[in-house]
Formats: structure tokens, C-alpha cells, sequence
């Protein structure tokens, strides 16, 4: 076996120009791959990081139904006392309650229809971190009547810190209620459709509005790690059945989707840049059975069968493979390992578009450790595949006439 | 007593028989007994190597038996006849057909490990086969290093190590020059003195023919002539 192999190593490098084309193009192939899987890996990462962080939290908590019908007389019964509950659990970092009304914003020059999320400042900065996120102005402060925009919105309305707007919504009589406020600070997100629809306003300020005290229509959570959700959520569904626990991907179910189709076609772009791999490792293969001829009608004549000169064909094409594939994932981890540190800069594709699609301009790849099992399986069915018209060559010689030519 | 290592009974090939049919070998019965050292001679395209090739196994008749050894080989199928040859049939080619990338040793090991010899088994027969042939101390040369006639010589080893009933030489000594051609057939004829080794070659070269106790001529796929010598220096 031992000789076998190193028979079938010492033929790949019969022809060492040809050998280390195709070792390069594999390394080269498995290295485009990784980057590309790193990449959307970043994508994603970076896509999820914004929903947890910045939009939805790990978990939230609503009243039945509330998350489909926004309707305003849904609240959370006993909410301040859950929220309370649920700060003392186990893997809960921060929570933060909101109180949340559907209703237009109106300028002078404008309007537009608008989700309306009543705020406790300080929890609220512990969960979505919006003080970070705002980009004029301030954060919401002691005064009343402040009203955070995002800047999509700002600039759709042309309207600025400072500016004055009013706020109307009905209140759990179906009262029209109206409010005027001014404009604190202006934040952005990574998700720009995400700021055109939201605005943040203190939550005793839109609850005075409603005639509301201590309601809330939704806790949002931030767990210790996102590997906790798993435990979490099943406890607090347990504890209170009567509510909405869902996790971020039940609340968020276009990033999962999104998360799962990029995760699929990330394999179908590995697939596609091996199987145009595998027409140059066949080809080499091929040559190599068609200069060898002889030599195999030799080793059949010898009492070698066609089987286990096969199996010698399928060695060299597995070893010529798998030549370049460390090299390739090397160079791939190297890469990844450079521009995981500096990030790549997007912002020629258009800071608004990224945005639009609820990207950062600035990704960060990240190497796809869970992946390189499954790649290296493709790695290997490719040199299976490789191998299978070099074998059939193989299989077909007649030891007689291979020793004539 | 005398023992048939090789009896052809009528065998008869015909290629291209549905186009324009070429009567390679017809009606050849032929025996060869242990310990001959017979030259199968003949004009070019007289069948030399086709009969050469049925009787190693590598191509079948299209009639007639061949019996090696007691065994009928063309009632073998596909894998046993591969078998057959690895256990009971050498072969030496004009052109040596060692395997380059692999050391002179190792060429004359790969047909012990295909027969499933453990590995002290083949280093000791290499060594053996090494000292007779007289090129111990090439023992790890490639063959790119080795001239024409020691190529040749290591093809005899490697034809020797898995100790056939038998080898048969295709034009052997084709691409050696005198000396090497010399030496070979001296060491062949050592071989088949001292270890009673069957020998059939087919050759044009007056050289082997000369050394040869039996000479068998074929022409147009027949035997011409089958004359035996009766002393090994061709009386």
C-alpha cells in the first residue's frame, strides 16, 4: 500500500509543470471559494449583529398577537413587574420595555407614517444601543417633548435637529391624539429601511399622551451570549404561555431566510468553482493515462489488475487534489485572518444601498470553520469526479495492444 | 523426467476477421518443456508476438486450448487469468518497461506486493535477485541512471520475483548492443542452468538465436520449422 502510494505521489510529479498548474488552480479555486464564503460569513454575521444589537435584541416579549396586529389596547399585563422578573434570569443581560404606537409624523413641509417606540433612555441604550447610533445631535436628555428620527426620515422630510414635528395617533379609545415634539438627535442605523419607519420618543412622554401608566407593549431582551437564546427562550415560554417569547429569528424570519439561502448558495458557489476545477484536473489525469499507456498494459501483463491500476489512477487524482487544497486554505485563512482585522471597505458600492439592504459598509470576513468539513467533502467528490474519465480510459486498455503502442 | 510447461493445442487468431482479416497464428500446437531455452523466430508479422502474447495470457485465441502448467488458460475468466499471470508467468520486453519513477529495487519489489509478499519476504528476494543479476549496488537507482542493458537485467529480476513456471522475452535484446546483449544471455542462460528457469523469447537477433537450444520459426502464423540442439552450445 505503502508503495503504492508513494508510486502514485512520485507519478504526479512526472510532469511537474503540469502537476503544479493544477495544484495552483486548485489552490487558487479552494482560496476564491473561502473568500467568498468568508465573506458572506462576514455578511451575515455583520447582518445579524444589527437585528440583535440594534433592532430586535435576542428575545421580545409581547402580548398575543401583538407583533401582527400592532394594535395599541394590546399590552403586556403587569409589564413593569415582568420586566423585572425578567431582568433576574439567569442569562439576561439587559431588557428594555417600549411602548409602541402606530401614527404619522407631520412638518411643516411633509408627513409620513411612522412607528412611534415610547423609550426608557437608559435602559433602551443598554439594549439598542441608540445613543451610539445617533449621528447629529444628542441623545434624549431631561427636557420633554424630544423625539429621535432616523436620518433616512430627516432627510426624506428635510428636517433637522432642532426641528419641530407633531405626532398623531389613536390612544385605546380610538381617540385621535396629537403631539409635538422636537427633534434631539438624528440616528442611523445599519438598516435604512428600519430608520425611515422608526422613531423613538420617551416612553413616560407618549404614555402621558395615551393616558397610559405603566404599560408596555414590548420587552426587548439582550442576552449574556447569542449562544444563550437556545436556553432562554424555551424558560420563558414555559413561564409565561399566555405571552409572545419569540427569538430573533421567529421576529426577524427575513434574516433567517436570508441567513439560510446565503449559507445554501455559499455551497453552490464552492460547488461551481470546483466542477470548473475538475474539466483541468480530469484533463491532466487523462494525459497522464494517455502518456502512461504502455506502462499500464505492462503492469496488467505483470498480473496487476485493471482494478488496482485504477485504484493507482484514483490515488494520483486524489493526491493532486488534495496537493492544493491546504494551499489553498492557507492562503484563504490568511486572507480571511488580514481582513477580519482591517475590514472591507464597501462604500464604493454606496453606503445607501448597503444600507437599504441592512449591511454595514464595512465588512469584516470571517473564516467559515463550520464549513470546511462540507468543503473539504466537495474537495474530494470533485477528485472523484475528476477521476471518472481517466478510470473509464483505464478500465477500457487491453494489456496486448497498450503494449504496442 | 521431462514436464509440458506450455502446450498450445491448434490455436489459430485472425484480426479484422468481419474487414479484411489478417490470419495472425494458425493451427500452432507447440510444447515447450521445463527448462528449454527456446527462440521463437521469425519474419516480421510471422506471429511472433501474437503467439508470444496468448501464451502469457494477454490475448486470447480465437481457437485451440493453451494449457500452462495443466492449467487451460483461455478457459479463464477475466480476473483469474490476470491472477494466473501474476503467479505463473514472467514477461521481459524489448524495452525494458520499468516503471521510472520507481528505484531499480523497488520495480523488482512492486510485482512481490501485488502478490501480497510481506515485506521482509521481498527485501530479502530483492537482494537475492540483485546479487545474481549482478547489480547490487544499483539496487536504488532509478532507471533514467541505469543503461539499456542493466534495465534489461532488472526487468529479468523483476520477470524472476514472483517465481514463474516460466518467462517470456519479447525481442529482448532489441535495443542492447553487443556486450550488453552478452551479458544478458548470459545471465539468462546462467539462470536456466542453475535454477532450471524456462525460457521463450521471440527475437530477430541472430545473437539469441545462436544461444538458444530450441529454435522454432514461424512464418505466415504457422511453424515453419521447430529445431532442437542438443547441447546448450547449439552443438
Amino acid at each position: 500500500m505503502i508503495l503504492l502510494l508513494q508510486l502514485a505521489w512520485r507519478n504526479i510529479w512526472r510532469n511537474k509543470m503540469r502537476s503544479i498548474v493544477v495544484i495552483a488552480s486548485i489552490a487558487v479555486g479552494l482560496f476564491a471559494g473561502i473568500a467568498v464564503l468568508s465573506l458572506y460569513k462576514g455578511m451575515m454575521t455583520n447582518r445579524i449583529r444589527t437585528v440583535i444589537d440594534s433592532e430586535i435584541g435576542h428575545l421580545q416579549i409581547h402580548a398575543r398577537h401583538f407583533t401582527q396586529e400592532k394594535e395599541i389596547e394590546m399590552m403586556i399585563p403587569n409589564g413593569d413587574f415582568l420586566l423585572s422578573e425578567v431582568e433576574k434570569f439567569p442569562l439576561v443581560r439587559s431588557a428594555a420595555p417600549r411602548l409602541i404606537a402606530l401614527g404619522m409624523l407631520s412638518t411643516t413641509s411633509g408627513s409620513a407614517g411612522v412607528q412611534i417606540n415610547g423609550v426608557e433612555a437608559e435602559k433602551e441604550q443598554q439594549v439598542s444601543h441608540l445613543n451610539e447610533k445617533i449621528v447629529s445631535g444628542n441623545y434624549f436628555t431631561e427636557k420633554k417633548n424630544e423625539i429621535l428620527i432616523g436620518k433616512k426620515l430627516a432627510d426624506k422630510l428635510k428636517i433637522h435637529v432642532g426641528s419641530k414635528i407633531v405626532l398623531t395617533f389613536t390612544d385605546t379609545a380610538n381617540n385621535l391624539v396629537s403631539g409635538a415634539f422636537k427633534i434631539r438627535g438624528i440616528y442611523q442605523t445599519f438598516n435604512a429601511p428600519l430608520d425611515e419607519a422608526n422613531v423613538y420618543v420617551k416612553k413616560e412622554t407618549l404614555s402621558g399622551l395615551l393616558g397610559l401608566q405603566h404599560c408596555i407593549h414590548e420587552i426587548a431582551i439582550i442576552l449574556q451570549s447569542d449562544e444563550a437564546v437556545e436556553n432562554t427562550l424555551l424558560p420563558l415560554q414555559q413561564q409565561y404561555p399566555s405571552l409572545d417569547v419569540a427569538d430573533w429569528r421567529a421576529l426577524s424570519p427575513e434574516t433567517n431566510l436570508l441567513v439560510r439561502t446565503v449559507d445554501d448558495y455559499s455551497y453552490v458557489i464552492i460547488i461551481i468553482i470546483l466542477f470548473a476545477l475538475a474539466f483541468g484536473i480530469t484533463n491532466t489525469m487523462l494525459m497522464a493515462v494517455l502518456e502512461r499507456r504502455r506502462e499500464m498494459g505492462m503492469l496488467m501483463a505483470l498480473g496487476t489488475s485493471r482494478i488496482r491500476i485504477s485504484g493507482l489512477i484514483l490515488m494520483e487524482t486524489i493526491l493532486l487534489t488534495l496537493a492544493g487544497t491546504p494551499v489553498g486554505l492557507f492562503l484563504g485563512w490568511m486572507g480571511v485572518r488580514y481582513f477580519h482585522r482591517t475590514g472591507l471597505d464597501f462604500s464604493s458600492s454606496g453606503e445607501e444601498l448597503m444600507a437599504s439592504f441592512g449591511f454595514s459598509t464595512r465588512l469584516y470576513p470571517e473564516f467559515p470553520n463550520e464549513k470546511l468539513l462540507p468543503v473539504l467533502l466537495i474537495v474530494c467528490v470533485t477528485a472523484l469526479l475528476s477521476a471518472i474519465i481517466p478510470l473509464i480510459k483505464t478500465l477500457t486498455l487491453k494489456p496486448a495492444e497498450a503494449l504496442r503502442m | 523426467m521431462n514436464q509440458t510447461v506450455i502446450d498450445t493445442h491448434h490455436i489459430s487468431k485472425t484480426f479484422n476477421p468481419d474487414t479484411i482479416p489478417v490470419y495472425a497464428i494458425q493451427q500452432v500446437h507447440l510444447h515447450i518443456e521445463r527448462g528449454e531455452f527456446t527462440a521463437l523466430v521469425g519474419p516480421s508479422g510471422s506471429g511472433k508476438t501474437t503467439l508470444l502474447n496468448m501464451i502469457g495470457g494477454l490475448d486470447k485465441p480465437d481457437e485451440g486450448n493453451i494449457i500452462i502448467n495443466g492449467t487451460d488458460i483461455t478457459k479463464l475468466r477475466a480476473s483469474a487469468l490476470i491472477a494466473f499471470r501474476l503467479h505463473h508467468i514472467g514477461f521481459v520486453f524489448q524495452s525494458y518497461n520499468l516503471i521510472p519513477v520507481l528505484t531499480a529495487k523497488e520495480n523488482v519489489e512492486l510485482i512481490m506486493l501485488l502478490q501480497g509478499k510481506r515485506k521482509k519476504e521481498r527485501d530479502e528476494t530483492a537482494a537475492r535477485l540483485f546479487e545474481q543479476i549482478g547489480m547490487a549496488e544499483k539496487m536504488d537507482s532509478r532507471p533514467a541512471r541505469l543503461s539499456g542493458g542493466q534495465q534489461q537485467r532488472v526487468a529479468v529480476a523483476r520477470a524472476l520475483a514472483s517465481h514463474p513456471e516460466f518467462i517470456l522475452a519479447d525481442e529482448p535484446t532489441a535495443n542492447l548492443d553487443s556486450k550488453s546483449t552478452a551479458n544478458l544471455l548470459d545471465m539468462m542462460e546462467q539462470l536456466n542452468r542453475e535454477a532450471n528457469m524456462t525460457f521463450l523469447f521471440s527475437t530477430h537477433d541472430q545473437r539469441v538465436i545462436e544461444r538458444a537450444r530450441r529454435v522454432i520459426t514461424l512464418v505466415d502464423g504457422k511453424i515453419a520449422s521447430d529445431t532442437a540442439f542438443v547441447n546448450p552450445d547449439n552443438g
